[in-house]
């Protein structure tokens, strides 16, 4: 069993770059965790570096195009602020970056043609930031004199594995919220419309985590497979638990201590957000473990509660963090009713109140008409036996034997 | 008096015990759903949960029980007879029962003056009980959809993903425990605006006289005051 990273060469080249051989070790050790394996797996991830393309002498970094949709940029610079620099800094040498509208030093033609290059040579990841925008002919994210969708469908045809980066990226996201004029949708969605059977990985995220994006890389240039994926195509070892399982406020929840408006002692205390609106029990992400800001702190940590940015079924745009989860500090969604906005509970309340209110009234009306004591006096024969005296259900008289029971 | 008799052999004891089964499991449900979805008692909150799960197994498994029995045991068809048939017998359509829905409408919108002759069930509770028995499965189905332990089992995941989500999924178990709210409202009301016989035969066992009917000929034959206590 290889214990230690011992290649002199690439320890070399690791300290030419400012990186002890500690330190690797323990970068190896949080890419284990990444990967879903255990930090005691951290020789066999430095073993793994050390004969990859990336420790090799002359080995080629693996090809990255990252492309925006209908992006704020947001999960970009999220990534941008992953754990530890000198590991972060690492990870960006493991790929090569062949294309990236916010963070290549290239542009223009010079920059689409590496794409292009990119893309006929395969064998690369696409990363694919914000929503697919299907209205107006794709036209709404022309770059290169191309339809976005056209890039897209392009891009991701000739890939290795597509990561939808982004509640955008997964589902469509806000944008695909009601009315969703632009027809957004999720890269997942918008590849199985176009024929293209590249597999997705989701990440969703408003924005994604860094830990998050580094996990599936890592999967794939160490481990070298996808990784392990829920229904909805998002990686296991983040999105398979919910955000209330991990939470470090869950012995309040427990303890039935609860936070019920902002300013209150409770609050002081670092009670449960869960009647302020808190998602945590219906949304399955990591948050609680990796934390956000350089692990310096998250949502739920810093005082407020989850709004479910991880909410993003990939095969219905309908089902995104916005449309199912605002307003935020409400327990339930709103539905929409016309144009107006409604709680669930008024709606139910308002017709059990009429429903109460319509029984009270009857029961006024069955004490006028004297049924309270007993009800009123049995109908002599049914209707419509009387109607009907030959098709008689019942038999009122014993002379009449001949009919009845039906 | 205008009652028929009530005798035991309308709700034998089994069928009582899943009567009383529903009663508390839905008003133990109902309680701390409520406490579930937002905790009003903070201090109940954790045990609510425990007791919900609990009472909500119990009231599916309760129906499944009574729908069993109702094959198993005989009960009356009608009120004011001791005669018995197969129980879910009385759940279906019977010859009693026959034309007579628009009488009952007809007399709880008092258009209809005297009171419709009936099986043990008028068309209506027929109806409304059948629905309430479906809509314990449908209950226990969402709740399923929402319990941690069994939502990600493929035949919960795959209802949650069809109604949108577990905040869909949460919002159709709210309003479905409305539906039971307002069905108990009714049941309770139908129940008691006519006196307390009927309720003091099911939860309790009292019998009490009245008019006797005859299930053979679909009618009222006398009068039977023999059980009334002196």
């Amino acid at each position: 069993m290889v214990t230690e990273a011992t290649s002199p060469e690439f320890l070399a080249k690791l300290e030419a770059r400012g990186v002890s051989r500690r330190s690797f070790m323990k970068l190896c050790g949080s890419l284990a965790v990444a990967a879903g394996l255990s930090e005691l797996a951290a020789p066999r991830v430095a073993a793994a570096i050390e004969n990859s393309v990336i420790g090799a002498e002359s080995g080629k970094l693996f090809p990255v195009i990252w492309i925006e949709g209908a992006s704020c940029t947001g999960c970009t610079e999220s990534f941008a602020q992953g754990d530890a620099p000198d590991p972060a800094y690492i990870v960006l040498e493991m790929i090569s970056l062949n294309y990236c509208e916010t963070l290549s030093a290239a542009a223009g033609w010079s920059m689409e043609e590496a794409k292009e290059q990119t893309i006929e040579a395969g064998n690369y990841i696409l990363i694919y930031e914000g929503a697919v925008l299907e209205g107006w002919d794709g036209q709404a994210l022309r770059v290169a004199n191309e339809p976005g969708t056209d890039i897209l469908a392009h891009a991701a045809k000739n890939a290795n594995a597509v990561v939808a980066l982004g509640s955008c990226a997964v589902n469509g996201g806000w944008m695909a919220a009601h009315p969703n004029s632009a027809n957004a949708l999720g890269v997942q969605g918008f590849l199985k419309k176009q024929g293209i059977d590249t597999p997705v990985i989701n990440i969703p995220g408003c924005p994604a985590n860094p830990e998050w994006v580094t996990s599936v890389l890592v999967d794939v240039l160490l481990v070298g497979q996808l990784p392990e994926l829920t229904s909805e195509n998002k990686p296991k070892v983040t999105f398979n638990q919910t955000v209330h399982d991990n939470c470090q406020r869950r012995g309040h929840f427990e303890n039935g201590e609860f936070v019920y408006a902002f300013g209150t002692p409770e609050e002081a205390a670092g009670y449960c957000l869960y009647p302020m609106g808190c998602r945590g029990p219906m949304v399955k992400a990591n948050c609680g473990i990796v934390r956000w800001n350089r692990r310096r702190s998250w949502c739920v940590e810093s005082g407020g509660p989850c709004i479910g940015c991880c909410v993003a079924n990939p095969d219905n745009p309908g089902e995104n963090w916005v449309e199912t989860n605002t307003p935020f500090r409400a327990r339930f969604r709103d539905l929409r009713i016309g144009g107006a906005m409604v709680q669930p509970e008024a709606i139910a309340w308002t017709v059990t109140g009429i429903l109460a209110a319509a029984l009270v009234v009857h029961g006024f009306g069955m004490k006028k008409a004297g049924r309270t004591d007993g009800g009123a006096p049995f109908e002599k024969e049914r209707e419509w036996d009387m109607k009907h005296p030959n098709e008689s259900i019942g038999i009122y008289t014993l002379d009449d034997n001949s009919k009845g029971g039906n | 008096m205008a009652h028929l008799a009530h005798y035991k052999q309308a709700h034998p004891l089994p069928m009582k015990v899943t009567h009383w089964v529903n009663l508390c499991c839905m008003a133990l449900l109902i309680f701390t759903g409520f406490l579930i979805h937002f905790p009003f008692w903070a201090a109940l909150t954790g045990v609510a949960r425990g007791v919900h799960v609990f009472c909500g197994i119990i009231l599916v498994l309760n129906c499944i029980v009574r729908i069993v029995l109702s094959f198993l045991l005989t009960s009356s068809p009608t009120g004011g007879t001791r005669n018995m048939v197969r129980d879910f017998k009385t759940y279906l359509p019977q010859a009693d029962n026959k034309h007579q829905l628009i009488p009952w409408i007809k007399y709880y919108l008092f258009i209809k003056k005297d009171h419709p002759l009936s099986a043990k069930l008028g068309v209506p509770q027929k109806l409304s009980y059948l629905f309430v028995c479906l809509l314990i499965f449908i209950m226990g189905y969402t709740g399923f959809c929402l319990w941690v332990p069994t939502a990600s089992w493929t035949f919960f995941a795959a209802g949650t993903s069809l109604v949108g989500g577990m905040m869909s999924m949460r919002i159709i178990h709210y309003f479905l425990m409305f539906v039971f709210i307002c069905f108990s409202m009714i049941h309770i009301y139908l129940v008691f605006i006519e006196g307390t016989a009927n309720a003091a035969n099911m939860l309790a066992g009292k019998e009490h006289g009245g008019l006797v009917y005859d299930p053979e000929r679909h009618c009222i034959i006398g009068e039977d005051h023999s059980v009334d206590a002196h």
